[in-house]
């Protein structure tokens, strides 16, 4: 959800974003790192070249910017590895805590002290809940 | 000679090849796979040194991470930090704001948030990544992220 745009992005932030998917592009295709590194001053450079331009260069030069990127975008970009389009990505689920209230009393039984010092924490819980917040009125408890 | 018999003494030769060769990649692999000396190879004789190997660790555990702790994040996006050569180790504070106290513009701060995505391995949306202005903002961020309280 973060990643959803939800208002208009400034001219600022769109230079950023533009200057770092730039970058990561100039990693994905210098994969030896001082030749990436030797890319990127000179990116930057290109960058604070155009520093101090009026609103309207700056938009245009923003324009032929990402038409630039778009046309040398890497065919196999680097992602994370738990990052969308990684090779990790949801491969690990981690389960909701309240998975272990469910288990069979059997199961249960087989690790006793975790799950008495489970109970003692659920009640510590709900005392400091009712002290926080006060006692929940009676006509909210339930489904109706 | 028949056809069976040279088909036969063919298999026998192939056969004895592949022993000779069982016995080299056994001895190749001890010495190639670090990873497995903990495992004593098939072909080699029990001794004593042997039998002790199978209670030394192994020497890389896959897929696992260290746990992080808060000082550890701490000390490393500090580490990371110092090693930028735009910033001044002096001034450098967990409170220090990367623009108004260390002096970075927009676009050097965007390489300081691509340099915590390469420390900590995984990526800063841009919309998080505004947000994070001072090394104590990024410190919690992480720890948030790994789940990370104490």
């Amino acid at each position: 959800m973060a990643q959803v745009p939800l208002a208009i992005v400034s001219h600022k932030r769109q230079v950023c974003s533009l200057y770092k998917r730039a970058l990561r592009n100039l990693e994905a295709w210098y994969d030896r790192r001082d030749v990436y590194r030797y890319r990127a001053v000179q990116m930057r450079a290109r960058f604070d070249e155009n520093k101090n331009k009026d609103v309207a260069e700056g938009m245009r030069l923003l324009a032929s910017g990402q038409k630039e990127l778009f046309e040398t975008k890497h065919f196999q970009p680097r992602n994370f590895a738990n990052s969308p389009g990684g090779c990790a990505f949801e491969r690990e689920v981690i389960l909701p805590d309240w998975v272990l209230d469910y288990w069979h009393p059997l199961e249960k039984a087989q690790y006793p002290e975790y799950f008495a010092k489970r109970e003692q924490r659920k009640k510590e819980y709900v005392a400091w809940w009712e002290k926080q917040y006060g006692k929940p009125d009676p006509s909210d408890v339930g489904h109706h | 000679m028949s056809f069976t018999q040279v088909a036969r003494s063919c298999g026998r030769f192939a056969a004895a090849l592949n022993t000779v060769r069982i016995a080299k990649t056994v001895v190749q692999t001890q010495s190639r796979m670090m990873h497995r000396i903990a495992m004593p190879a098939i072909g080699t004789q029990l001794t004593q040194d042997s039998r002790c190997r199978w209670q030394t660790q192994s020497l890389r555990s896959y897929s696992a991470k260290p746990p992080l702790s808060l000082k550890l994040i701490n000390e490393r996006v500090l580490l990371v930090l110092k090693l930028y050569d735009k910033i001044d180790p002096s001034k450098l504070n967990v409170n220090s704001h990367f623009i108004n106290d260390l002096g970075l513009d927009s676009l050097d701060h965007v390489e300081v948030i691509m340099a915590m995505e390469d420390e900590f391995g995984f990526e800063i949306p841009d919309s998080d990544a505004e947000k994070l202005l001072k090394p104590a903002d990024i410190i919690k961020y992480v720890a948030d992220k790994e789940d990370v309280y104490e």
